[in-house]
């Protein structure tokens, strides 16, 4: 299934957009492999699947969102109260942490079904909509705690570190979902609906498709996404931390634009954003060998979605 | 198969269907006749559940129904083909024909192979031979055209409705399309077909049902009718009391407006003409032949490739739309929503807009002074508006169209645009629309009078352009312009459509 | 039309009144003049955001840079190390500068290369953090001279200095707005950006000025609410960026552009401070002003999308 996949990534090389993902991705190992002997080696492009999949993760609720011309911004919320809600409810009862594993998924998925619920019912813009919910998941959890707080057993890291022949669990849960997201969208009569919603929300109503329910499946997908990640950032650190996802909703958009997805919806390809999500990982492994500092890193990225979105021709100037 | 009763629908400021009634049934063709804005798009958009009726009822195929959303309506039998294309350019032309309906394989997912091959035996019936794996977005208008049409002949369609099929494909594909659609009637689909291209009912329909600014006016069996009585129930008036009397052109003197060579990439090539002050210049042409664009780019608002213009006898390359206006250049817009007015705001900021320097004082905007000159513009179009402060989202189309007038004839010196002017709008305002324009050439103005609709272009104009494909085909004028010499030169010879799949990709 | 529009600011209204007097009913000082100054002084840096943000929304845009700016502007002060009152005004024309200058970036991003203004505007946010966070190193030192203190909580007359501050701007942004023609062009602008263009009207001009002015508003605010606060560090304003948006949505600027006044946005933001106080004076949680802001701008959004929809 993966050999296809790339296969298909490759056919669709007319598109310019990987093109230059696919080029810098070659330049920056490359580099890295000149700059530091470290860095060209199997065992650290393990260590880099394994720090990638909470952003991939993050990153593929993110594009199923844009492709039906939407866009969340309560990522990095979920991921968040994710983390505290698992660490939390374990801590109490170290019992239920297989159950908790489901809960918060099924958590993250019903967050995700209230954005798209309330998109759909208001007609206000998602942009709105998701920030609102942001600000008032990050509020609960504040209010519960502004500390690093509650513990999984210790297990669950495996999760994030275990390797299975080399590869690490994490690594290849996330490439797994990539893969099964792809087939959806690609072998489903609902996933193909995606890309005419995208593309035309009008023409698929009078087409009859249901764009109501496609656009809540997005955005369930998107919360559900969104917890996996956040399972997996107590895997990584056995805390709950309210400061964790800050950073994810922003980061969760780049892999996106750089994977040809434009913001207004109906067009990409899932595997661009994986190759997205392999190229912010590497970079930022290569930085950190080289020593930038995180802040000069956060200027990059910053810089990175500027000239990505520069470039790529995107639909009309929405919010 | 379908009946309609007491079909009303109100939007904000106009009444779009007024008590309508219809009916069309197994085995007929039968076509929906009427103006631009006599009701027809919003009819069948009532009938396939995009539009809900604030009053009567929907039978179909013998059952009361009311359905709220497309789906209803299509699960129940009903396909239509809108006049705006329903296609998504990032999917396939098969995975857009089988949208909904793709074959599956045992494990339920779409099996691309079994769908590129009835794909293209779908388009093969249609006689038009195209690559289902092309994405669509990279298809000719002509060819999505046949796609949109092919999506009609997969699955069980009881009722067919085309709105306008033919306006972008050529002579040839019509005849198969009519000949398709005559099988399609044996086989007792019920067919409504809208157009207003009288030859294409006289030649396919059996009945006809007549509407006019959102009313019924009747129903016939096609065979009965002749085209004068046709037109004639259409409009509501016999022809010659519409249009203003024609006046010989003025004797030439310099033209006002000179284009050479005009280009814009890949839309217009090579345009060249002369507008006179005084006279009213058609341009027509089928959807798509470059019209609009070469207004945008005499205008100044998409930039030209190529080609040297002159407005009053100077240089005029490369304007802005600031500059245009300054120079007494006006274009009243195609898209009246999307382009013209600023529907968020007041009748007298929207007939100022363009003007605003001329209203602006030391201490800011003159409000008395742009209320004034909004007064007299609702004056002197007749604008029925409660007042300069009201907003122009709840005037009805004509009226919002009387402001666009207003609002360039204020500005405009020399050379007006009229892109479409009288889309939308009922024949009374049209009417009205026709006296102002006359009298704007009168006055000294050249106008360059864009439209698709051929009466209207053979009952204003003195000189008529046509183009095609973005070049000008043929040029009549006087005694010779009728709508038969017009269409042949916007429809003239075009190439045969099979190399269309190499054309698509170079694209 | 003009009815809707009153009936709008008829409910504005009644809800500030409410709650002002719930807060009364709470707080029987509430009313007093000193906590009425207090109030106000903690209400005029964030005012002066909403009303560049204001300008902003109206030209169909969207700024989430302004919270880090201001901060980033706030530490830039900090860096000139000045002690004298006379470097004040140094600090302001470079502030401005430096501030006109992000708001030109995010401008010139959004109208020339077609970004939508939220990435555009999110990325130009973690820029100024990187960048800020890099010359700190995590942690501001420097200072200021002492009349910045003066600016943030001084008052003349028993006017706070800010406050009148924020009378000025609003004066003149009004002006420009309601009375000038640019004021025109702007809302022209952001109801048809296209129909903008074939009259003549340069949107894209239009639309940097916009941001810029947004952000020379959040330069001018940070420097008001470093003044206010008293100490600079890497997150002052945080959640700014929110909170003006929030503001401006209670005011009834329509996010869909074209639509809402400069004052609607003013008592948009007065109304969000009351809120942050009663969430105070009723022993809530300081971070349960966030539930309430997400609340309000999902309500507040829905309503005026349906009003304006009727």
């Amino acid at each position: 299934m993966k050999l296809t996949s790339v296969n298909q990534s490759l056919r669709r090389l007319q598109d310019p957009s990987l093109i230059i993902v696919i080029l810098l991705l070659v330049i920056v190992v490359i580099t890295g492999s000149v700059l530091s002997d470290r860095f060209g080696t199997m065992r650290n492009f393990m260590n880099v699947l394994e720090q990638a999949a909470g952003l991939g993760f993050a990153s593929i609720g993110q594009a199923l969102v844009v492709i039906v011309g939407g866009i969340d911004l309560s990522i990095g919320a979920v991921v968040t109260a994710s983390t505290i809600l698992m660490a939390a409810v374990v801590d109490l009862h170290p019992a239920l942490m297989i159950p908790m594993i489901f809960g918060t998924l099924l958590f993250g998925t019903m967050i995700g079904f209230l954005n798209g619920y309330v998109t759909i019912r208001t007609g206000v813009h998602p942009l709105i909509v998701t920030l609102g919910t942001a600000s008032i998941l990050n509020g609960a959890v504040l209010i519960y705690t502004l500390q690093p707080t509650g513990s999984v057993p210790y297990w669950f890291e495996e999760f994030a570190y275990g390797r299975f022949w080399s590869v690490p669990v994490s690594g290849l849960v996330m490439l797994l979902c990539f893969v099964m997201v792809w087939v959806f969208l690609r072998y489903f009569e609902t996933g193909r609906a995606f890309y005419a919603v995208g593309g035309s929300p009008d023409a698929a109503h009078l087409s009859g498709i249901q764009c109501n329910k496609i656009t809540l499946i997005a955005y369930s997908a998107s919360g559900f996404f969104a917890a996996l990640a956040g399972a997996y950032f107590v895997s990584r650190t056995s805390v709950g931390d309210p400061r964790v996802g800050d950073p994810i909703t922003l980061s969760s958009i780049t892999p996106v634009i750089l994977g040809g997805l434009i913001l207004g919806g109906g067009k990409g390809n899932i595997f661009g954003v994986l190759l997205g999500v392999f190229l912010i990982s590497l970079l930022s492994n290569l930085l950190n060998y080289m020593n930038v500092s995180t802040f000069i890193q956060w200027v990059i990225q910053g810089l990175i979605i500027i000239v990505a979105v520069s470039i790529y021709v995107h639909k009309g100037r929405k919010l | 198969m379908i009946r309609l009763e007491g079909i009303t629908k109100v939007f904000p400021g106009v009444k779009s269907l007024d008590n309508v009634s219809f009916e069309a049934v197994a085995g007929e063709v039968h076509a929906l006749l009427g103006e631009n804005g006599a009701g027809k798009s919003t009819l069948i958009k009532t009938m396939a559940g995009a539009y809900t009726a604030d009053e009567g009822t929907i039978y179909f195929d013998g059952n009361k129904r009311s359905w709220t959303t497309p789906k209803e309506s299509k699960d129940a039998g009903i396909h239509i083909i809108y006049q705006e294309l329903m296609l998504f350019p990032e999917l396939s032309v098969a995975e857009n024909i089988f949208l909904g309906q793709a074959p599956r394989t045992r494990l339920r997912t779409i099996d691309y192979k079994a769908m590129y091959e009835s794909a293209n035996e779908t388009l093969d019936k249609l006689g038009h031979h195209l690559d289902s794996r092309v994405l669509v977005k990279d298809l000719s208008v002509a060819d999505q055209q046949m796609v949109e049409i092919a999506k009609a002949l997969v699955g069980e369609t009881k009722l067919l409705v085309l709105d306008e099929p033919t306006a972008v494909i050529s002579g040839r594909e019509s005849e198969l399309l009519f000949e398709r659609i005559k099988l399609l009637r044996d086989e007792g689909v019920c067919i409504i077909y809208i157009s207003h291209r009288l030859e294409e009912i006289f030649s396919i329909a059996d009945r006809v049902t007549v509407l006019k600014d959102g009313q019924y006016v009747g129903t016939y069996d096609v065979a009965e009718l002749d085209r004068d009585r046709l037109v004639g129930m259409m409009v509501g008036r016999k022809v010659k009391d519409i249009f203003p009397p024609k006046k010989d052109p003025p004797a030439k003197a310099a033209p006002v407006l000179t284009a050479r060579n005009l280009c814009v990439s890949p839309k217009v090539n090579d345009v060249s003409f002369d507008l006179y002050a005084g006279e009213i210049l058609g341009l027509a042409g089928l959807v798509g032949a470059g019209r609009s664009e070469v207004a945008h780019a005499l205008f100044g608002s998409i930039s030209r490739s190529d080609g040297g213009v002159t407005l009053g006898g100077e240089g005029f390359d490369a304007p802005s739309p600031r500059e245009s206006i300054d120079r007494g250049l006006g274009f009243l817009t195609e898209d009246r929503k999307g382009e013209g007015l600023i529907m968020s705001l007041d009748v007298s900021a929207n007939v100022t807009a363009p003007a605003l320097p001329e209203f602006t004082t030391s201490l800011g905007l003159d409000r008395a002074h742009e209320t004034q000159a909004a007064k007299d513009e609702i004056k002197r179009f007749r604008v029925a508006v409660p007042g300069p402060e009201y907003g122009v989202n709840k005037l009805s189309g004509g009226n919002q169209q009387k402001i666009l007038f207003g609002r360039w004839t204020r500005t405009c010196r020399r050379v007006l645009i009229l892109d479409e002017p009288t889309r939308g709008i009922d024949v009374g305002t049209k009417v009205e629309i026709y006296e102002i324009i006359r009298k704007l050439a009168d006055e000294g103005l050249g106008v360059l009078l864009i439209s698709s609709e051929l009466p209207e272009i053979v009952g204003l104009c003195t000189r008529v352009l046509v183009m095609r494909d973005g070049i000008i085909t043929g040029e009549v004028s006087g005694a010779e312009i009728n709508e038969e010499t017009i269409m042949k030169f916007a429809t003239a010879a075009k190439e045969p459509m099979v190399q269309s799949v190499f054309l698509g990709e170079a694209t | 039309m003009n009815q809707n529009i009153f009936v709008r600011r008829f409910a504005v209204l009644c809800i500030l009144i409410v709650l002002i007097s719930l807060a009364t009913v709470v707080q029987t000082s509430f009313l007093s003049p000193s906590n009425i100054q207090d109030i106000l002084t903690q209400a005029a840096p964030l005012a002066l955001v909403v009303l560049g943000q204001a300008f902003v929304i109206l030209v169909r845009g969207l700024d989430l840079s302004v919270a880090s700016l201001m901060a980033s502007i706030a530490v830039m002060a900090t860096a000139f190390n000045a002690t004298s009152n006379a470097m004040i005004p140094v600090i302001f024309v470079v502030a401005i500068v430096v501030s006109a200058f992000v708001g030109l970036v995010n401008g010139f991003l959004v109208t020339k290369r077609n970004v939508s203004p939220f990435l555009a505007t999110l990325a130009m946010m973690i820029v100024l953090q990187g960048i800020r966070f890099y010359y700190t190193q995590g942690a501001p030192s420097g200072s200021l001279p002492d009349g910045f203190r003066f600016l943030g909580t001084g008052r003349i007359m028993g006017i706070p200095i800010n406050v009148l501050a924020f009378a000025l701007c609003f004066c003149i942004l009004g002006w420009l707005l309601h009375k000038s023609s640019f004021g025109r062009k702007v809302y022209i602008t952001g109801g048809n950006p296209t129909a903008a263009n074939l009259v003549g009207i340069y949107a894209d001009r239009v639309t940097i000025i916009c941001y810029v002015i947004c952000s020379v508003m959040a330069g001018i605010a940070g420097l008001f609410l470093v003044g206010f606060v008293g100490t600079v560090d890497n997150w002052v304003g945080r959640g700014y960026e929110l909170d003006a948006i929030v503001a401006c949505v209670i005011g009834g600027v329509a996010l869909t552009g074209g639509k809402g006044t400069l004052s609607g946005a003013a008592v948009g933001a007065l109304i969000l401070i009351l809120i942050f106080n009663i969430v105070i004076i009723l022993g809530l949680p300081v971070q349960a002003q966030l539930i309430i802001k997400g609340v309000i701008i999902i309500v507040a959004a829905t309503l005026f999308s349906k009003a304006s929809r009727a």
